[in-house]
């Protein structure tokens, strides 16, 4: 069972690493706007 | 201090810049892709993994490649360490990895810092050592090289945010600069008297006629990776302190001199990359700045010895057959120098394997190696990380200038604007945040306050650095936590995950981000970033960016103990 939880545990890190590769870009994205308002 | 001790700091230092440009040129071949003598090993690793080389990715599919083969090389080393008892090359016939350790190990090893809650002779079968640990040692290496190159030709290029092939970048790392130079180094560890054999224990019958029991295994070729991939840990539980992992004065010195030259190399190969070589030696000189000054500082504490200690009769004056000073937990083969030495170079890197206790350092002594880690380990730093650390700090440093002046930063020829910004702040604010929650948490939980071995502030010390060590990705231990619990083992092991991963991500945005702008030539307007007064301002954002996050918590743990020491008060 603690098994399981570990596995799963590493696995959700991951997979909030990668929303976090998403955030980062989007957020380069955003302020890319920003410095091209006038 | 010793007139020998500085000469042996002063050859360590020349023999790291003579081999700096070397090292730098050789490594420039291998990532431009120049260097093709193992070409077809290479074809072959790529068409089994399915891999396209000539495929330039963009910073989000570079960083997810990373992301992917460090979860699945964690779950694989996570399962193996959990079924090793009934896997071969077990001659001590080892139980399996408690589930809590071994989820801090694969996290630890994944992300290059080798933080240990176990002795690794009495928990690891030869088989986890060789399969898992080494192969993280050689891969986790290789990714923090990638990672660093990438950010490099994301200054160096204008491609659409596109960063190079990060399986490639892995496979030739690997291929052409730490296989090769840890092939080399375990020989002549061998050749030293490390051990490097898959006997069974031995048991021995000591000079007073006790049963003692030797530990074997192939030590040497780990060591030899750990040390030059900064990785660290040791495959005995004392580390380079044990004769088998350490044999000589000559082993000392080249395993304490592979922790930092292929840092020292990468810079110049940054150079080269981004075609400035001067900005690379400036970014050497900073580097090397605080390094010296690290060094100066724990030898002055450890020579100068501990005051309680002569109130009570030790003789702490060096001579002819006593090395004087503080010589707590140091072994007395290599003394107070290569103590301190060790210790500094460790901790500048991401490496974290020791030859002496840091625990037993004198409170400015303990607090050089603690703050080495706080600054970022981008001091040469681990092999990739200490360079894109001092990257992120260098684009820090001409927005700060570009402030004072009035004008848009450029870093390189690539504007800094608000993007870049907010990557570097990611960058540097995570760091802080992860080890101070993490810290605050452990001095008020009851879990937390159990691991301790020592009271009051060299408690709190321990705590402190025990996270610092994990989410620099270091790995050394101050040696008085016991961090074999649940609560220890995964939180730290949560902690060498964000302190990589978390941190590698906005590296590699900001890598990304300037690599879709253009680049613009110098103007009059640009901040110069070959000068020394470029220098000067690096190590003052470096030292106040440290200094302002860490000095609360170190004034309440080393600081306060170094001011109760001179009263006489102990913990």
């Amino acid at each position: 069972m603690r098994d399981v939880a570990y596995i799963a545990l590493t696995v959700a890190f991951f997979a909030l690493m990668i929303a976090y590769v998403r955030g980062c870009e989007r957020l380069g994205r955003e302020a890319t706007g920003e410095e091209e308002r006038p | 201090m010793t007139a020998n001790g500085w000469l042996q700091i002063l050859f360590y230092s020349a023999l790291l810049l003579a081999l700096t440009k070397p090292l730098g040129v050789y490594m420039v071949r291998v990532y431009d892709g120049s260097l093709r003598w193992l070409a077809p090993v290479e074809r072959v690793i790529y068409r089994a993994c399915g891999v396209d080389p000539e495929e330039d990715q963009h910073w989000t599919r570079y960083a997810g490649g990373l992301l992917l083969f460090s979860v699945v090389s964690m779950l694989v080393t996570y399962v193996a360490l959990r079924l090793q008892a009934h896997l071969p090359l077990n001659p001590a016939g080892l139980p399996a990895v408690a589930d809590r350790q071994a989820f801090e190990t694969a996290a630890s090893f994944t992300t290059n810092t080798n933080w240990q809650s176990y002795s690794g002779e009495v928990t690891m079968s030869y088989l986890s050592q060789m399969m898992q640990l080494a192969f993280h040692n050689f891969t986790s290496a290789a990714s923090g090289m990638a990672a660093a190159v990438a950010l490099a030709r994301g200054i160096a290029r204008r491609s659409g945010g596109r960063l190079g092939n990060f399986w490639v970048d892995l496979v030739r790392g690997t291929l052409y600069v730490l296989l090769p130079l840890a092939f080399v180094l375990a020989l002549i560890l061998v050749q030293q008297g490390v051990i490097q054999n898959f006997a069974q224990y031995v048991t021995a019958t000591t000079v007073e006629g006790a049963k003692q029991v030797l530990a074997m295994g192939p030590a040497a070729s780990q060591i030899a990776i750990k040390q030059l991939g900064t990785n660290g840990g040791g495959f005995f539980n004392v580390n380079s302190a044990h004769p088998f992992e350490n044999a000589t004065a000559i082993s000392n010195f080249l395993e304490m001199f592979a922790l930092l030259v292929i840092p020292a190399g990468l810079v110049y190969t940054f150079g080269r990359m981004v075609k400035n070589q001067k900005h690379g030696w400036a970014l050497w000189a900073a580097m090397f700045v605080v390094f010296f000054g690290g060094v100066t500082t724990a030898y002055w504490a450890e020579a100068r010895g501990n005051p309680i200690h002569a109130a009570r009769g030790v003789d702490i004056v060096a001579s002819a057959d006593n090395p004087g000073g503080n010589m707590e937990g140091k072994e007395v083969r290599f003394g107070i120098a290569n103590s301190v030495l060790w210790a500094t170079a460790t901790t500048d890197a991401s490496n974290g394997s020791v030859n002496a206790m840091h625990d037993s350092f004198t409170p400015i002594g303990g607090m050089v190696p603690l703050v080495n880690i706080q600054l970022g380990e981008e001091i040469f730093g681990g092999v990739g990380s200490g360079l894109y650390g001092m990257i992120m700090m260098a684009v820090l440093t001409v927005f700060i200038a570009g402030l004072m002046v009035g004008r848009t930063p450029e870093y390189l020829g690539k504007k800094i604007q608000s993007r870049e910004i907010r990557m570097v702040m990611l960058y540097v604010l995570i760091f802080p945040a992860v080890i101070l929650i993490f810290t605050a948490l452990s001095a008020v939980l009851p879990a937390g306050l159990a691991g301790r071995n020592n009271a009051g502030p060299h408690g709190l010390s321990e705590i402190l650095y025990a996270f610092t060590s994990v989410t620099g990705n270091n790995g050394s231990a101050f040696a008085g936590l016991t961090g074999s619990t649940d609560y220890y083992n995964t939180l730290l092991g949560l902690g060498t995950l964000l302190g990589r991963f978390a941190m590698m991500v906005p590296m590699l945005a900001l890598g990304g981000f300037l690599a879709e702008r253009k680049i613009a030539p110098e103007s009059a307007g640009t901040f110069p970033v070959t000068t020394p007064l470029f220098v000067i301002l690096l190590v003052s954002v470096i030292l106040i960016v440290g200094a302002l996050t860490f000095f609360p918590a170190l004034s309440l743990g080393p600081l306060v103990e170094h001011l109760l020491m001179g009263a006489g008060k102990l913990f």
